[in-house]
């Protein structure tokens, strides 16, 4: 389960966006996951629940986007992508890779409404987010 | 409205990696990852390797786990120094968690840092803590096959350890199985066939170590 520190890094930084923003209420998250983290897509779904409950991203949709691999051969350079099962380059036959793509976790935007300092309501809203 | 951001949701916890491994690097310290199951000999590694290493190299452990001190116990009486971190439900250990474990380390009399993840052949892979090298280890009763249905363990690993060889006989295990799949996955990793009980292969390992301990510090 470590979608539960991925999602309470991400709620982290979702908070700071929102303080930067005057973002009072996030609508959808978008999230651009490497295949090689291993993000479960349902797992990852539960934690962002737990970890948003009485944030501004409370019920807020998360938009899960699977990247997948690249990877950098070390020793003749070729960029190439790797089977789940093998690693070997395409070019020189040895399997001494860098990754360069599909091993991160990025939160690429957000969508959400700004705060307009509007009634009683929308001030208690504004108050979950710091 | 939408508001674009890119940015690494891991990026806070490699930025606190980096921050450890540069407090190590300036104290001449050499740090491992050691990631493995639970029950490969995470643990038995550490109680053979740090005292054939001592009194030239003097080795710290951070070891975590989800709950007891049991592990730092066992290695209490060879190594410099001992912090356990319960991760109380953690599946791996993260950068902050060793960084606040740094503060208690005499660092000034330590040259190896040992870092024992949570067993688990998954999470761990994807947190950097700050080493320099990553050891993935497998056990011989843990089936040949661990390598291929682990990739991302392995793939990363600067050198991989097989341990339990003297269960290799009796269990008829087929080492040419994950050396076939090593082959697929990582060719930059040594491989050195082990047994924490017996002795058998530990000094390949201990010379890799006092040679990726002097390459260190010739680099610093």
């Amino acid at each position: 389960m470590h979608e539960m520190s991925i999602a309470w890094e991400l709620l982290s930084q979702l908070e700071s966006i929102a303080a930067e923003n005057a973002v009072e209420r996030i609508e959808s998250v978008s999230v651009a996951a490497g295949v090689l983290r291993g993000v479960v897509p349902e797992a990852m779904q539960m934690a962002f629940a737990e970890a948003s409950k009485g944030t501004c991203a409370e019920d807020a949709r998360l938009l899960l986007e699977i990247v997948p691999a690249e990877a950098r051969c070390r020793l003749c350079e070729a960029r190439f992508t790797p089977k789940p099962d093998s690693y070997l380059c395409e070019r020189c036959g040895q399997a001494d890779v860098e990754l360069v793509a599909g091993d991160d976790i990025v939160l690429t935007s957000i969508t959400c409404q700004q705060s307009e300092g509007g009634n009683d309501d929308e001030d208690q809203r504004r108050d979950q987010c710091p | 409205m939408k508001i674009n951001v890119v940015t690494s949701v891991l990026k806070a916890n490699d930025a606190v990696a980096q921050s450890n491994r540069e407090r190590l690097e300036a104290a001449g310290i050499l740090v491992l990852n050691i990631t493995s199951a639970p029950g490969s000999g995470k643990t038995a590694l550490l109680e053979k390797t740090l005292p054939a290493l001592a009194p030239e190299l003097r080795s710290a452990v951070v070891v975590g786990d989800l709950q007891t001190t049991r592990d730092a116990e066992r290695v209490e009486s060879v190594a410099a120094a001992v912090t356990q971190i319960n991760t109380e439900g953690g599946c791996h250990l993260s950068a902050t968690q060793v960084s606040d474990a740094l503060d208690g380390l005499p660092l000034e009399e330590i040259d190896l840092l040992f870092i024992e993840n949570v067993g688990n052949m998954v999470c761990p892979s994807g947190f950097d803590l700050g080493e320099h090298h990553r050891v993935a280890m497998l056990s011989v009763p843990e089936g040949a096959d661990k390598v291929a249905k682990y990739p991302t363990l392995f793939q990363p690993a600067d050198v991989i350890l097989l341990n339990k060889m003297d269960l290799a006989a009796p269990l008829e295990y087929d080492e040419s199985i994950p050396e076939e799949d090593l082959s697929r996955i990582n060719t930059r990793a040594p491989l050195f066939k082990i047994s924490t009980k017996t002795g058998e292969g530990m000094d390949l390992w201990l010379d890799w170590l006092r040679e990726r301990f002097e390459a260190r510090k010739s680099e610093a």
